[in-house]
Formats: structure tokens, C-alpha cells, sequence
């Protein structure tokens, strides 16, 4: 068992002891669930009526579906080019609409003033936090879940069309693509978290190009550790240091790479890469709700 | 009916504003005292910017007092107990622009975790209570001003609330809305809720209300009935039909005759029993009465006064914002 499951396990544990225990954690919990939820629906019904999403997620698949016109050297090729800018396009795509969905998640109700009408009803305010995440990974989920079926059906489509050679053959990866494609969207959510987070303590301009830094600094992780190792000067390893330690590593959830050059890799550090996502999620989320708990709104 | 329980308590609020421009701080609301007992109709008046939103705002913990506090129902607003029992009305009704009526009501009720059968009883419930059944479908940013605001007091009221906030209820409203508003409000009143309105349109406030708190510059610098702030008339009006040229200073020299204007003779209340003369010199002018009233000061002279007394260099320009 990996250090990364023994914290989820622990970690469920923990919950379920607290709650059976606590007495006045029972209701609380069985108040925030449906709670949650309902906020996350509302999230979701919202973001399906407006246009902007529908007309991003159609702009995809056109670009998608354009890349069948391109011709190449040879099949084995071809798969390789078509599997690296499908991902590529889901990967870029999903950061992007994680990056808008998220920065105007909580603002935008802020704004609007809609937040009103619900926090004067029995919703407590992490609950309201935690809902419009849940429902922004929602429609996220659905999005990359759209992407990644338009760019299987590509494949295999592709893969009857094309012509085999002896010494090169058309290779779809559907394993490969859809395994790159969960973890795209795990850098997503973990992205769309501290999107939530800095959302709850600044504006949404201000929020959107931090969301932007961040996923810069969080694709270059290893190369800021690599900086923070050879920096010289103290104060400068240690800001490097603690970039490292804070930001996200979201290079950890790229297996574009891996999956388009056929290379062979663990599935085991995509999972470890998962389980470190979630609880670093669950971390920020816990900060989002203490900050949104103390704005006045 | 209004009882003897408390239904909310305001003790000592303060609110003041700081930012990094304004590091001493903006009074928002400064000391507040106020209760509102169960079965009444309650309405804080005042300018804009007097502090009225901003009480109610701390009331429903939107945001935290400087000092002081709230309590309803004898608890905190942060106890989720108080949240099932009140109802809020925001001022210009932010609602989802998305949706329809129906589905509007439809999640708010959800909020209370009533079951779906329950909802669609409440929908139905509602949507009549407040004239929209054959707009219930008409996505809420189709809807005219009139109709978000009694969508938005649909909204305040899926959990049949015991107290109900409502914020500049008729803001906005052209005079036919707010007349729909206002019958609304008096229906709720007249099934017993308990209200706490705030407002500047002090006809609605004088239509519905019981008591009356006077907010200015975060201050309540009056509250009472409206019989108790208005007092007793100070005035008798006579009304008269040709009231002209040689005839206004044959009148008006009458000893108790304040004043003749544009037809109407207004003479000292404290004077009522030298009535029969005045409306004997009206006569002999030759003029005709039409009326005689003893006008009560309306809560506009009311507000006016009060803020007077409050501070004494006030010109006519607080009074703006007050309709």
C-alpha cells in the first residue's frame, strides 16, 4: 500500500470515526451532503444555460475533428500526431475553462448579489464554497469527458481508415488516452481548487491572472526544484523552496508525453500523483471555506 | 396580533468601515438599540446611506458588526434553526437571471430539503400568492421590474418564515407595482407574520407599519407608532371655493387664521373653538367650504422633524432620498 492510500484511507477514517463519535458532527454532515449538492446542481443547471460553454466545447471538437484532414508520413505517425494535439487540445482546453468556470464561480455570485437569497437560507458558507466546487468539477468532468470521446471516436475511425503498413501501423492508445485524459483532469480539478481559494479573497481579474501564474509555475515544478537546489543565494532558495512546497505540481498529472511516444510508464505514479491531488485539494478547499467564512459579502 | 415575545433583538450595533484609504473608518451604523416584537410590522426609514441595508445585512450575518449584535428568535443568525424560521427579500431582487419562476422556487425550497412533491405544492402555493402563475416559465431576466420583485418575495417565503426582511420592497417599482407590493405585504401581515421592512417611500411605510425606527447617519434618532411620532394635529384646514382678490385679507385677518393660500385657511389646532367664527368670516366674504380637516403630521413631516431635532444646522437636502 502506497504512502498516498494510506492517507486516503486514513484520512476516511478519521471522518467516519469523528462523525460516529462527535455527536454534533452527525448532523452536520447529514446536513451538508444534500446541502452541497443542491448548491452543486444549481451550479451545473446554470453553466448548461449559458452559451459560452456550449459554443468552447463545440470549438474543441471542430478542432478535434479537423485534425483527421491532416496527412502524414505514416500510420504509426499519424496515430502519434493525432493522440499529442488531441491531448494537448483537452489539456489546454480543460485549464482554460477550469481557469474562467473557477475564477468566476464565487465572484460572479458575490457581484450579482445572488449570494444573498442563499446565505440568508440554512446554507452554511463552506457548504456554498464546497457545492460551487463540486458543481464546477461537474461541468468540467462533463467537458473533458466530451473531448476525450471525440478524440477515441477519432481514433478508432481513424484507425479503420488508414492503411497499415508492414514496418509502421496506425496505434489508437485508447488505454493510454484515456488514462492521460483522467489525469488532465485531475490537474483540472486541483487547478480549479486554488482557482476557488484566491477567488474567495480577491477579485475576479486579480484571480484569473494568478490562476494563470499558477498553472505556469505548477506545469515548471521540477524545474523550480531544480533552481531552489542550485540557487546560491539563501533568501532566493528558499522562495524557490516554498514555491515548490505550495504551488501544485501539475507536471505530475501530464502523461501526454508518455502516451503519444508509446513510452512505457507506471500507471502507479499517476495514481500517487491522483491521491497527493485530492488531498492537496481537500487542503485548499478547507482554506477557501475558513477565507469566504470571514468576508462580508 | 402583535405578542409580547421578542422576535428580534438589536443591542449596541456598530458597524464602521475601514479600508486602506479610510484607515479611522466609516459609521455605518453606530450603536444601534431595536426590537421587534412577534405579529408586528416593524419599518426602519431614512436616507440612503443612513445605515438601514447595513443593519439588515448583519441581521441575516452577511457581514459582522464592529460591535454589538443580533439575535432572533433569542439565538444567533449563525445558528441554522433561525435561518429555517425567517425569510429575506434583497433590495432589487438577485435572483438567478437564468431561470424561471418555477424552477427559481424550485431550488430555494430545495434549500430547505423539502421533498419534491412538498416543492411543487409550495410552487403552486406561491406562484398564486403572488400573481405569477401565467408567467411562471418567463425566464427571470425576461421578467419587468414588478415581476422580479414578487418573484423575489416568493423566494423569501418557501419556508413559510416567521419573520420576514424586506429590503426597499417597492424599490424601483412604478406606482401600480408598488401598490401590488404594498397589498402583498398587508396580506402577510394579515396572516400574522412578523415583518421588519426597510424603506424610503414613507406612504408604503405609513400604509402597513406599526412602528416606525427613524435611521439617520447610523443613528435611530426616533421610534415609535406613527400616532406616538406624529402627535397630535397642530393645524385645522378649511378648504373653501372662491377664495380671492379683497376676500383673502378679509379672512386672514381673523386672529386665529394662520394663513390663507391658494383657497385654503389653516388656523391654529390649539384655537379649534373659534372655528365657528372663522368659518363665519368665510362667509361673510363671500367664499364657500368645501372641507374642514384636522391633518396629523404625515411620517414625511415626521422624518423631517426628527432629523431637525437630531441636528440642528440640517438643511432641506437631507431629505433627499426620502419619497
Amino acid at each position: 500500500m502506497t504512502p498516498q492510500l494510506l492517507f486516503l484511507v486514513g484520512l476516511f477514517i478519521v471522518i467516519v470515526a469523528l462523525t460516529l463519535t462527535r455527536k454534533q458532527w452527525a448532523p452536520a454532515v447529514t446536513h451538508a451532503l444534500p446541502s452541497i449538492w443542491r448548491i452543486a446542481k444549481i451550479t451545473v443547471a446554470e453553466a448548461r444555460r449559458r452559451r459560452v460553454l456550449q459554443a468552447v466545447v463545440i470549438l474543441v471538437v471542430l478542432i478535434l475533428l479537423s485534425m483527421t484532414f491532416f496527412s502524414y508520413l505514416s500510420p504509426k505517425e499519424q496515430s502519434r500526431m493525432l493522440i499529442s494535439g488531441g491531448l494537448s487540445a483537452i489539456t489546454v482546453f480543460g485549464i482554460l475553462l477550469s481557469i474562467f468556470v473557477g475564477a468566476f464561480l464565487i465572484p460572479q455570485e458575490l457581484e450579482s448579489r445572488t449570494v444573498y437569497a442563499i446565505l440568508s437560507k440554512p446554507v452554511r458558507r463552506f457548504e456554498f464554497v464546497v457545492g460551487k466546487y463540486v458543481g464546477a468539477l461537474i461541468i468540467l468532468a462533463v467537458i473533458t469527458a466530451v473531448m476525450t470521446a471525440v478524440l477515441i471516436g477519432v481514433l478508432v475511425l481513424q484507425d479503420h481508415l488508414v492503411p497499415d503498413l508492414p514496418e509502421s501501423v496506425f496505434d489508437p492508445n485508447i488505454g493510454g488516452v484515456i488514462f492521460a485524459s483522467v489525469m488532465s483532469f485531475c490537474a483540472v480539478a486541483v487547478l480549479t481548487a486554488v482557482i476557488v481559494l484566491i477567488s474567495t479573497i480577491s477579485s475576479t481579474t486579480m484571480t484569473v491572472i494568478s490562476a494563470f501564474i499558477i498553472w505556469a509555475v505548477g506545469s515548471l515544478q521540477s524545474t523550480i526544484n531544480d533552481l531552489a537546489q542550485n540557487a546560491e543565494v539563501p533568501a532566493t532558495k528558499l522562495l524557490l523552496k516554498i514555491i515548490y512546497t505550495v504551488l501544485p505540481k501539475l507536471e505530475n498529472f501530464d502523461f501526454r508525453n508518455e502516451v503519444s511516444n508509446y513510452l512505457n510508464f507506471s500507471y502507479m505514479s499517476g495514481w500517487a500523483a491522483m491521491v497527493q491531488g485530492i488531498g492537496y485539494a481537500i487542503v485548499v478547499l478547507i482554506l477557501a471555506s475558513i477565507f469566504f467564512n470571514d468576508r462580508q459579502v | 396580533m402583535i405578542g409580547d415575545e421578542i422576535v428580534l433583538s438589536i443591542e449596541g450595533l456598530t458597524k464602521v468601515y475601514r479600508s486602506l484609504f479610510t484607515p479611522v473608518g466609516v459609521k455605518a451604523v453606530d450603536n444601534l438599540d431595536l426590537s421587534v416584537r412577534r405579529g408586528e410590522t416593524y419599518s426602519i426609514v431614512g436616507p440612503n446611506g443612513s445605515g438601514k441595508t447595513t443593519t439588515l445585512k448583519i441581521i441575516l450575518g452577511l457581514i459582522f458588526p464592529t460591535a454589538g449584535g443580533a439575535t432572533i428568535f433569542g439565538k444567533g443568525i449563525s445558528d441554522l434553526s433561525v435561518r429555517e424560521r425567517i425569510g429575506f427579500l434583497p433590495e432589487d431582487a438577485y435572483l438567478y437571471e437564468v431561470f424561471n419562476g418555477e424552477e427559481l422556487l424550485d431550488f430555494y425550497a430545495s434549500l430547505f430539503g423539502f421533498s419534491r412533491q412538498r416543492r411543487k405544492q409550495l410552487i403552486e402555493e406561491l406562484l398564486t400568492l403572488v400573481g405569477m402563475q401565467a408567467n411562471r416559465k418567463v425566464p427571470f431576466r425576461e421578467c419587468s421590474k414588478g415581476m422580479r420583485q414578487r418573484l423575489a418575495l416568493a423566494q423569501a417565503l418557501v419556508n413559510d418564515p416567521e419573520l420576514l426582511i424586506l429590503d426597499e420592497p417597492t424599490s424601483g417599482l412604478d406606482p401600480a407595482g408598488r401598490h401590488q407590493m404594498t397589498r402583498l405585504i398587508l396580506e402577510l401581515k394579515r396572516r400574522g407574520k412578523t415583518i421588519l421592512l426597510c424603506s424610503h417611500f414613507l406612504a408604503e411605510v405609513e400604509e402597513v407599519c406599526d412602528r416606525v425606527g427613524i435611521m439617520y447617519r447610523g443613528r435611530l434618532v426616533a421610534e415609535g407608532s406613527l400616532r406616538d411620532l406624529a402627535g397630535e394635529p397642530t393645524e385645522i384646514v378649511i378648504t373653501t371655493t372662491g377664495m380671492e382678490g379683497a376676500k383673502v385679507p378679509q379672512v386672514a385677518a381673523h386672529a386665529a387664521v394662520l394663513g390663507v393660500e391658494d383657497g385654503v385657511v389653516r388656523m391654529g389646532h390649539e384655537r379649534g373653538d373659534e372655528l365657528w367664527s372663522v368659518l363665519e368670516s368665510i362667509h361673510r366674504a363671500g367664499a364657500h367650504v368645501l372641507e374642514v380637516t384636522r391633518p396629523r403630521p404625515t411620517l414625511q413631516d415626521v422624518f423631517v422633524r426628527a432629523i431637525r431635532e437630531d441636528l440642528p444646522e440640517l438643511k432641506e437636502s437631507v431629505t433627499e432620498g426620502v419619497e
